[in-house]
């Protein structure tokens, strides 16, 4: 289980809303964007969109900061931005494009041996593999997925991010495990 | 062991980035494994690094912009705005 490791104290938060090019804002945007860009990159599965969903989600930081109450940390509260703004950015892509997706309840129902270690001997194409994987799974198996993958994240964060109670968040995350595995090795 | 000081943390990232290092060279040579779909996204996530043009788009960005609110514990407790 992911253990919560709080390094943004609230305390440092106060140093951000001075100005722009101060060392904490870098500090800010060195510790995270890593992360926000991941999530988006492996959500919206487009690097320019995940680019523009980055800077949008720091700028949108910026602008909220009197928003943030310290009562999450600095990571939850920039993932909590980041899904809003890809499900904007997703929802507005769809009106604009048919697309289809798989039944997660027909991927749930196979069998997978999630037991076995997932092999890898490609690794330059792994990351196309992972996002091929990820966009055959549904949205909200991808996005539990990207966030239990975090260290820094408990379920309980997890939990409020999505939405839901933490047993619900362990069963799906069981379930989405299976159908990684099982598309994962599909592609294999 | 979960990291519990900046000190500690930063230990086990470069712990972490050096071991990502060995199983990248060992994968060339013989592939991966990875023992949970966890594992192998914090690999994935590792292997991903943002475009360094964010970052400069967002320092022009952020230079645009103006000060931001102070927030009720801010004002509660920071003092006086700084000029």
């Amino acid at each position: 289980m992911p253990v919560p490791v709080k390094y943004d104290a609230p305390a440092s938060v106060a140093e951000l809303a001075t100005t722009p090019s101060s060392a904490s804002w870098q500090a800010l945007y060195e510790q995270h964007s890593r992360y926000v860009y991941y999530l988006a990159l492996r959500t919206v599965g487009d690097p320019t969109l995940a680019e523009d969903i980055t800077h949008d989600v720091f700028l949108k930081a910026y602008r909220n900061l009197d928003q943030f109450r310290g009562q999450s940390g600095l990571r939850t509260w920039l993932y909590r931005i980041t899904i809003n703004h890809c499900q904007n950015t997703q929802r507005a892509w769809q009106k604009r494009n048919i697309i289809s997706t798989g039944d997660p309840q027909a991927l749930d129902a196979v069998a997978a041996n999630t037991d076995s270690p997932l092999r890898v001997l490609e690794i330059k194409e792994l990351g196309q593999k992972i996002q091929q994987t990820l966009e055959a799974l549904s949205d909200e198996y991808r996005l539990l997925l990207l966030l239990v993958a975090d260290e820094n994240l408990s379920y309980q964060e997890i939990a409020s991010l999505t939405e839901q109670s933490s047993d619900a968040v362990r069963g799906k995350l069981h379930r989405a495990r299976r159908a990684f595995v099982l598309e994962f090795q599909k592609n294999s | 062991m979960n990291p519990d000081t900046p000190k500690q943390r930063l230990q086990h990232r470069q712990t972490e980035e050096q071991s990502t290092e060995q199983q990248q060279t060992t994968g060339q040579q013989a592939g991966l494994a990875f023992d949970s779909v966890e594992e192998l996204l914090r690999y994935d996530n590792l292997q991903t690094t943002p475009p360094p043009a964010i970052a400069k788009r967002l320092k022009v960005s952020l230079e645009q912009e103006p000060k931001p609110k102070r927030s009720w514990w801010q004002r509660l407790f920071g003092g006086r705005d700084s000029e």
